[in-house]
């Protein structure tokens, strides 16, 4: 049996009401009936339908009237035009406004059977559709984006607004914050969700290429292009563009670009054609572009077109707060990954972690955790399973022991910025005995 | 539960569709007798008779000791909305009708066996009689309760229930029992 579909007959004659409703109910639908177009458009802000019949002619509202009025405020709804004999061209003109299709009086019961099925399930599509949109949206924005300091919150928040206009936007922050999922996140947030989420690494591809992938190009444009290949701007069309590492971008091809976003057009390598463009433009950079114009490595009316909204995000040494909640997260993806039964963290590993300066950010937490997952022996990560953390590639390796233990506890001092209970702590020893290697070896804070 | 005949439909026919309600529903059905075919009920520009109004019609009739009437008629019948109807019957009413007069014939314009024909007419006995038992349409392929807009699509189902139709019939039957000799 079919499930509690909605149905809305609008006409206003009631013996058509009546026996559309009838016949609807037999199949198992849940039918209501209005007389006119005024009391359609009141029932529908009440109540979700999923289907509507409406009739064209009727003497309060017209058909196409209310047509207009639910596919502008209810473009979810299906709706099916009732037409008598001699107006299939209003009808026709209906379909061109949105109508999911018409019908003439009497309908044939075949065809009106399939026609009810067919946009039935055409509905369960699109809701399902809807939900499981939503249901990444979700995910993208709660789970990928993880954090609980203010900062992070302020962040949040501002996604939610950007996310809602349509203007260029710029994230800046150093290698590895997490700058793509903020794009993710304010893409999955905006009426743009619907198209395509398009990235490109600008520092990824030689100029020649870099060119190609942003605008395509025609078969034989160039050597060994044997085929016509669609650039990442015409497959960004209805979505976001996301132009990650822009400071790499060459001076050439900033003029190119700039030129797209002006002009909203373009045209493939080798190709006469133009393409209009339809996205909304998300750029990511790690330097200082201004200093980059200042150097004349940037053009400067290129970053004000980028920078129409700037965002900010904060690198994790700014928010440690996060660290214990992050190194969770990607603890339980990892374990997950790895069928690894480790059940979490000790407190001496997370002090470790809340030490380190992490300048590589999220992503270099994320590596350590991968690894300390990989390689940990016990059921819980403990702090020498992040011993690699306090090893430093390129350093001159000490001679004796005594420097050893010197450079050893100084590293440790300043990754706890000097607080001597938690350096003890993490180097296994007293306060009182670190407070005697500080004054054997003549350590001191830094200013 | 009570079948009579309107206008010159074949006495046989009303046997017919008496005797499969009686078997399928396990009712007792009696035959009625013959009445015409209400003249108001003829829709001029379709050359077609409302089966609505023919419901409508059967529901002032003065049978008090039948729980439900079904009528049994030869001419064709249409609904506002809908070209054509093989029956006509409102969901928990107490009055269903059913024309023979697109059963006689297949999809492609040549006789049906008589066999055939009547299986039909019963066919779409039960399924008007189970939709005055508020029995839905099915999705069952072979359930008598799935539409069959077409007579290739009746001769694609069967003429019982498939068990939640038969299950909805069985209950709604034990409620009118409980209120009224059937």
């Amino acid at each position: 049996m079919i499930g509690r579909i909605k149905i809305l007959v609008v006409d206003d004659e009631l013996i058509v009401r009546e026996s559309l409703i009838g016949w609807l109910k037999k199949t198992g639908y849940e039918v209501s009936a209005a007389e006119g177009g005024r009391r359609a458009i009141e029932m529908l802000s009440e109540k979700d339908y999923d289907l509507v019949f409406l009739d064209i002619k009727m003497p309060d509202m017209g058909g196409i009237e209310v047509l207009d009025h639910i596919k502008a405020n209810f473009p979810q709804t299906m709706v099916v035009m009732i037409t008598a004999y001699g107006s299939v061209e209003t009808s026709v003109e209906a379909m061109k406004r949105g109508a999911n299709d018409y019908l003439m009086k009497p309908f044939d019961p075949e065809q009106l059977t399939l026609l009810v099925e067919k946009l039935i399930q055409q509905k369960k599509i699109i809701d399902e559709n809807i939900l499981l949109r939503e249901h990444v949206a979700t995910r993208v924005r709660y789970e990928d984006l993880v954090g609980g300091a203010k900062c992070m919150q302020q962040l949040f928040e501002l996604i939610e607004k950007v996310s809602k206009v349509d203007s260029p936007i710029l994230l800046r922050g150093e290698t590895g914050t997490g700058k793509e999922l903020v794009a993710k996140a304010i893409h999955a947030k905006s009426d743009r969700c619907y198209g395509p989420f398009i990235p490109i690494n600008c520092g990824a591809f030689t100029e020649t290429l870099l060119e190609s992938e942003l605008f395509g190009h025609e078969s034989g444009s160039f050597t060994g292009a044997t085929k016509a290949k669609k650039g990442r701007l015409e497959m960004a069309q209805g979505g976001t563009f996301f132009l990650d590492e822009i400071g790499e971008i060459p001076l050439k091809m900033q003029v190119d670009l700039l030129r797209v976003l002006e002009e909203k057009k373009f045209h493939r390598v080798g190709g006469t054609k133009e393409v209009p463009t339809d996205f909304r433009l998300i750029s990511a950079t790690h330097r200082d572009l201004m200093k980059e114009i200042e150097r004349g490595h940037f053009r400067q009316d290129f970053y004000f077109r980028l920078n129409v909204i700037e965002i900010e995000v904060p690198p994790l040494r700014k928010r440690k707060e996060d660290i214990a909640i992050l190194a969770q997260h990607f603890l339980d993806r990892f374990r997950r990954e790895t069928n690894k039964p480790i059940t979490g963290i000790d407190q001496t590993a997370l002090e470790l972690l809340e030490a380190y300066e992490w300048p590589g950010n999220v992503r270099e937490l994320e590596n350590a955790i991968e690894r300390a997952v990989v390689l940990a022996r016990g059921r819980s990560l403990t702090k020498d399973d992040f011993a690699f953390l306090l090893r430093s590639s390129g350093q001159v390796m000490p001679q004796s022991m005594r420097e050893v233990e010197k450079i050893h506890i100084d590293r440790i001092l300043k990754l706890c910025q000097w607080n001597i209970s938690k350096a003890a702590k993490l180097l296994a020893v007293n306060r009182t005995t670190l407070h005697n290697k500080i004054s054997k070896y003549g350590l001191r804070p830094p200013n | 539960m009570g079948v009579i005949l309107l206008g010159p439909v074949g006495e046989v026919a009303g046997h017919v569709v008496a005797a499969n309600i009686q078997v399928i529903l396990e009712v007792p059905v009696d035959l009625l007798g013959r009445d015409e075919v209400p003249a108001h009920t003829f829709q001029f520009q379709r050359q077609q008779y409302d089966a609505g109004l023919i419901l409508k019609y059967l529901a002032e009739l003065n049978f008090p000791h039948f729980a439900r009437i079904i009528a049994v008629t030869n001419v064709d019948l249409c609904t506002p909305i809908l070209t054509h109807v093989f029956g006509e019957a409102e969901l928990g009413g107490r009055v269903a009708v059913v024309s023979d007069c697109r059963l006689r014939h297949n999809y492609d314009g040549s006789f049906a066996p008589l066999d055939r024909y009547y299986e039909r007419l019963a066919k779409v006995a039960v399924h008007e009689v189970a939709h005055t038992l508020s029995v839905y349409h099915c999705n069952d392929a072979k359930c008598v309760m799935r539409y069959s807009p077409k007579v290739q699509h009746l001769d694609e189902v069967g003429l019982y229930f498939c068990e939640r139709c038969e299950f909805m019939v069985r209950k709604s039957l034990g409620h009118i029992r409980s209120t009224v000799d059937i």
